[in-house]
């Protein structure tokens, strides 16, 4: 008789570990929490440093989720960060020289005018999406390079059209203040985890979540990726759903122009410099792969969490700040690692 | 007949040479200036454009301006400088992205009978240049030191910790007015100690994380050095969202008219303003003196200086040092 009671060895215990994305990753941000906290002597540990790093993934979740999309979909979204300085000095150029409003605006005052930002970043944000759409499904250019001219093309724009400068407008800075909890022993100077603008992009990103997961979107979106010649085959309209996916990139980077804007009291014309870049290893370190068919929402939210994590541990700890790009490149070669991995014990 | 048809030939002989007289001295060739600055995009450009343009204007000279739209380096300048001197202007202004870089192309242009001045950077080799104007980032370092004693009641003795904000741990304004305000604080503020320096990658969103990270790491900090524009505006964005305007001195650079205004909200303690529209306007008044009566000016480095935006700076001074923007 066989004992049905077989024990767990540390390599399937591990293995099945490595099989699960997402508690990987929440084990890769305890341990980098704690090395931290370890190196600054505590101060790591605090809501200040928390909700710093919450306000800094407000700022790139919305370029990570969309360029998971892409991604999941076998395409890149390179403009993404231009389309934030972009949409960001639009709604800036629309509230100061159009409507004539200044940063003596503040408040719930500014609310009216705020709301107009927002409409006016995700417009110009599909703007861009429709432009990447049109060069990749009309002029059948790559996603890279199509992506990439729009890169340039935005980021000038927002020059000219700012002539260099910020323009400071209506605003309220208690939207990104993390809100005061009461009772909490906190540090010196915030009180608070999570601002309305937090908020407001983790109510925006569960919504895409469940489009990608629990929607015909999202199914389309992973088959196309796989293989979108059988995806075709069976029927699926593959270039109105790509042009679908960078509509939502664009939208979504248009968001996050206006997050910008909100942060900032303001457009300017570089508050989406680099982002591209840290908005694709987000998703990379989350799991997606760049192949295409791979990628998860859940992965994205805990890799850009990672990202600022290191961002702001550096700083706490001391460390020049030039191991960030060190620190990002390792967790990205170690996402792929893992991926190969999974790919090899069949675990995805 | 033939007599008529002499006098007639004659007047027209002599009108011909008066009217060809005449028309040489209106048709005389207008002076071109070509200017080649680094990168259009940044304002500290633009608004060095605004003056060159109103200096041209007032001594009736053609302005040629080009520079790349938004790349401040040697590979994409040399080949526009090369361009400009196949026009064959009078004088070229140059921004040199690199001292060495750009040398051969400043001779090319000496060579060729064009009259040039450097401006803001300067080529390694200046005996062939005419003139050479620029603003002073070691002296803007440390009259921002000097601002930001004067808020916080600096007093021998005590112990007060500033931060620094930067965009890059190479580019030269940075680090110049960096080395500026260390300077300052070792000989004339001992007690302020740099508690740390941040880098934002011209990104004012990083520029904010820094400073709410600094403001976690170091309770009693009393004041930043945000060194230019991004940084100055992703600061004064970050203490206004905590509401810690006025409680931690805060100067940064470059007169944004955005910033400016935050000066009179008392976000900004002072902001360091460069005069980049003086700048140009003295090396184009310097080459058409040169290029009209061969004169070459009494000193050929200038500089310009800096000057500090606080409260106490009147209305008519913040207008006239606050950059713009072309149209």
């Amino acid at each position: 008789m066989t004992d049905s009671k077989q024990q767990l060895s540390v390599k399937d215990r591990a293995r099945s570990l490595v099989g699960n994305q997402t508690s990987l990753l929440i084990l890769v941000m305890i341990v980098l929490a704690g090395v931290f906290t370890a190196f600054s002597n505590g101060t790591f540990l605090s809501t200040g440093v928390f909700s710093t790093i919450l306000t800094d993934w407000g700022a790139l979740i919305l370029l990570a989720v969309g360029q998971t999309l892409v991604v999941i979909s076998g395409g890149i979204d390179l403009s993404v960060g231009s389309t934030v300085s972009l949409s960001t000095v639009v709604s800036g150029f629309v509230l100061v020289k159009m409507m004539h409003l200044d940063s003596t605006v503040t408040g719930s005052a500014a609310w009216g005018p705020l709301a107009i930002a927002a409409v006016v970043a995700v417009l110009t944000g599909l703007l861009v999406g429709a432009i990447n759409a049109v060069l990749i499904n009309v002029l059948k250019i790559v996603p890279f390079i199509a992506t990439l001219s729009t890169f340039g093309a935005a980021a000038g724009f927002a020059i000219i059209i700012s002539g260099g400068m910020p323009l400071q407008g209506p605003t309220d800075y208690s939207l990104i203040n993390p809100i005061r909890i009461p009772g909490i022993d906190v540090r010196t100077f915030d009180t608070g985890l999570l601002s309305p603008m937090v908020i407001l992009m983790m109510i925006v990103i569960t919504i895409v979540g469940l489009y990608l997961h629990k929607a015909r979107f999202g199914l389309y979106t992973y088959a196309i990726g796989s293989n979108a010649f059988a995806a075709r085959a069976a029927g699926i309209n593959v270039t109105r759903h790509t042009a679908k996916i960078y509509l939502v990139s664009g939208a979504l980077s248009g968001l996050a122009g206006f997050y910008a804007y909100v942060r900032l009291g303001g457009g300017s014309p570089s508050s989406g410099a680099g982002m591209e870049l840290y908005a694709i290893a987000a998703t990379v370190i989350g799991g997606a792969s760049l192949m295409g068919g791979i990628g998860r929402m859940w992965g994205t939210a805990f890799g850009t969490l990672i990202l600022f994590t290191v961002q702001s541990g550096l700083l706490m700890t001391g460390v020049s700040p030039d191991w960030k790009q060190i620190v990002v490149a390792i967790l990205i070669a170690a996402a792929v690692a893992v991926q190969t991995l999974q790919k090899k014990n069949g675990a995805r | 007949m033939k007599r008529s048809l002499r006098t007639i030939a004659a007047i027209g002989v002599a009108a011909a040479l008066v009217a060809g007289a005449s028309g040489c001295s209106t048709a005389e060739k207008q002076i071109s200036i070509a200017f080649v600055m680094g990168a259009e995009s940044d304002p500290f450009f633009q608004a060095m454009k605004v003056g060159a343009e109103a200096e041209a204007k007032a001594e009736g000279v053609k302005l040629i301006w080009q520079g790349d739209a938004s790349h401040y380096d040697v590979a994409t300048e040399v080949p526009i400088v090369d361009n400009v001197i196949a026009q064959k202007p009078d004088g070229l202004v140059l921004i040199p992205t690199d001292p060495n870089g750009l040398q051969a192309s400043s001779d090319k242009a000496v060579a060729a009978g064009i009259a040039v001045a450097n401006v803001d950077t300067h080529v390694a080799d200046l005996s062939k240049v005419v003139t050479f104007i620029t603003g002073d980032n070691g002296d803007g370092g440390s009259k921002a030191a000097k601002a930001i004693a004067d808020k916080i009641g600096y007093k021998a003795g005590g112990h007060y910790q500033v931060v620094v904000g930067l965009t890059s741990a190479t580019a030269t304004t940075n680090v110049a007015r960096l080395e500026g305000f260390k300077a300052a604080i070792a000989s004339d503020y001992p007690g302020m100690e740099i508690m740390d320096v941040a880098y934002s990658a011209s990104n004012p969103q990083t520029a904010a994380s820094n400073v709410n990270n600094w403001l976690t790491k170091y309770p009693n900090l009393s004041g930043i050095f945000a060194i230019d524009g991004t940084n100055a505006s992703g600061a004064a964005a970050a203490l206004q969202a905590k509401n810690l305007t006025g409680k931690i001195a805060l100067v940064g650079y470059d007169a944004y008219p955005a910033n400016v205004d935050l000066i009179k909200q008392g976000v900004f303690t002072a902001l360091i303003a460069q005069d980049p529209a003086a700048e140009a306007r003295l090396a184009i008044k310097t080459l058409v003196d040169y290029i009209k009566n061969k004169k070459s000016p009494a000193t050929r480095d200038v500089v310009i200086p800096n000057v500090t935006l606080d409260a106490m700076t009147s209305a008519a001074d913040l207008v006239k040092y606050t950059y713009v923007a072309t149209k």
